[in-house]
């Protein structure tokens, strides 16, 4: 439809403010949009409401105080940033978590990153007007929130991990819930498919919409599934695996195009890959200490530096920390995904249509706090 | 030609979609009731901290030793104790909590010396003042004993 305003004739420009209370901005996001008619000319990504300054407190607390800050920065998959942070501040100071910590911490991080795509899943589909699957998909999240509930306390904000192991042991219980959910979510497939992918009016909205390509990708930092549906196998879980991601046979589903047809088709693959590696880490979960033996409350590493980057639901997530020997890290920096993931929306926003922005906008599963932090 | 198919398995696609809807309301309500059911707590809830009571000295343990104040990363804790006898430790006799600043980490739980800090199971605690949410534990437990 596009070829027609090829041209467009640019006299009655105006300007429309996406957000930053829109149902479909996700947080607290506000785009700027200048329009022709109903064509996008130009997009402007404001941010910034959600700014609490998490970096700066990471600087005026001890390491263990910044645990609980980590899993607010993306509350929608905390238990990643609250494992990630353990695993950097581990690095920097030398601990060494027991075996079963780890396999347990692999657990439920692939956990959370369902639970994570299936709110996506659900509010994406929202945004583009169906309401039915966003029902099906919470009942199926809170399955998951059931089960991480049970073993850490929280159902959000988790604060699970701990410098050198986890706060409490899994048990039967807990392993006999999750191969029931693994269970249950293969046997929903057909139904989301059913109900979702061969739809023909979703089809049509996200077919050839907001294509992010390779070049454009590189060019912004774009990471996560919206850089594998460009076609980038591109996963720090393969490419430099962490923790035990090394041991799991999973694969990193890629899509062709990069339209919002493939970031769909990628992620809802993520999750069938994520149950793979929850079944084979239940598995090979070993017997032992869930935590080392002496509770680490006030760590103190070296002086020196780390970067540590990890996959978070959303991209390539890091923490970058300075220490200088003290029990307070010098410098505390994360490097947030959806920070690139939504400023590459600057070119993809242009020449398509306001309904196609809100498709696009949710597609690329963006979560302000996270960028704003 | 390319029209019609479209039309048909476009169609189709829908009637699929109807299907798995129609299916649903047979299905058995996953929602709970709220105000009227309720779900049993998870045993590792994280309610606010409460003193716990020790069977075999019928009291709290806090020696008011203040870890748990240093280690809480909203300043939530303020634990003040005096000497009870010249040569015995700290007894605590206030323990103020604002729980409308806490996090709910559980650090403070966890580094506990005497292990006499636990969770409460409460999770209905709204007020019309943000002074609802500041606690002396020892006072609670004093009240819930008697």
């Amino acid at each position: 439809m596009a070829e027609h305003f090829a041209e467009p004739v640019r006299q009655h420009l105006y300007s429309l403010n996406l957000g930053p209370q829109h149902p479909s901005t996700h947080g607290v996001l506000r785009i700027l949009l200048t329009l022709d008619g109903e064509y996008i000319v130009e997009a402007d990504p404001v941010i910034g409401y959600g700014h609490r300054g998490h970096e700066k407190m990471g600087e005026n607390r001890t390491y263990l105080q910044f645990m609980p800050n980590t899993s607010r920065i993306d509350y929608l998959s905390g238990l990643l940033f609250n494992h990630g942070f353990c695993l950097a501040v581990e690095k920097l100071a030398g601990i060494e978590p027991p075996e079963r910590a780890r396999y347990i911490r692999v657990i439920c991080a692939e956990l959370n990153r369902i639970s994570s795509h299936l709110l996506w899943f659900g509010t994406y589909l929202m945004d583009l007007g169906a309401f039915t699957p966003f029902l099906y998909c919470f009942d199926d999240r809170e399955n998951i929130l059931d089960i991480l509930d049970r073993v850490s306390g929280s159902r959000l904000t988790y604060s699970y991990c701990r410098f050198g192991g986890v706060t409490r042991d899994i048990d039967d219980v807990f392993i006999e819930q999750t191969r029931a959910f693994v269970k249950r979510l293969r046997s929903r497939w057909k139904d989301y498919h059913n109900l979702v992918t061969k739809n023909v009016i979703f089809i049509h909205r996200t077919r050839d919409v907001g294509v992010i390509d390779k070049d454009l990708a590189r060019r912004f930092g774009v990471t996560g599934p919206n850089l594998r549906a460009a076609g980038v196998p591109f996963d720090m879980r393969k490419v430099e695996p962490y923790e035990v991601y090394d041991r799991f046979d999973f694969q990193i589903p890629v899509g062709e195009k990069g339209d919002a047809l493939d970031r769909y088709r990628v992620r809802l693959e993520e999750m069938e890959q994520s149950c793979r590696i929850i079944e084979q880490a239940l598995d090979q979960l070993p017997d032992g200490p869930y935590r080392q033996e002496r509770v680490r409350l006030k760590v103190k590493p070296p002086r020196g530096e780390v970067y540590f980057a990890f996959e978070s639901a959303r991209g390539l997530t890091a923490y970058y920390l300075v220490s200088d020997g003290s029990p307070y890290p010098y410098r505390c920096h994360v490097r947030v995904p959806s920070f690139g993931n939504l400023h590459c929306l600057t070119e993809v926003f242009r020449e398509t249509l306001v309904a196609d922005a809100i498709s696009i906008l949710g597609s690329i599963d963006i979560v302000v706090p996270e960028i704003d932090r | 030609m390319g029209y019609w198919k479209d039309i048909v398995v476009g169609g189709w696609s829908l009637v699929e979609g109807m299907k798995v809807t129609g299916r649903a309301l047979f299905k058995p309500v996953v929602t709970v009731q709220y105000p009227r059911q309720r779900l049993e707590l998870s045993p590792a809830y994280r309610g606010h901290i409460e003193l716990k009571v020790f069977p075999e000295t019928g009291t709290h343990g806090c020696i008011a030793c203040g870890t748990c104040q240093r280690v809480c990363p909203s300043g939530v804790i303020k634990v003040q104790g005096v000497k009870q006898h010249a040569r015995g430790g700290k007894v605590a006799t206030h323990y103020v909590i604002d729980f409308t600043r806490c996090s709910l980490c559980g650090l403070c739980v966890e580094s506990c010396p005497t292990q006499t800090l636990q969770f409460s199971t409460e999770y209905e605690m709204e007020g019309p003042s943000r002074w609802d949410g500041v606690v002396d534990l020892v006072t609670r437990m004093e009240e819930s004993r008697s």
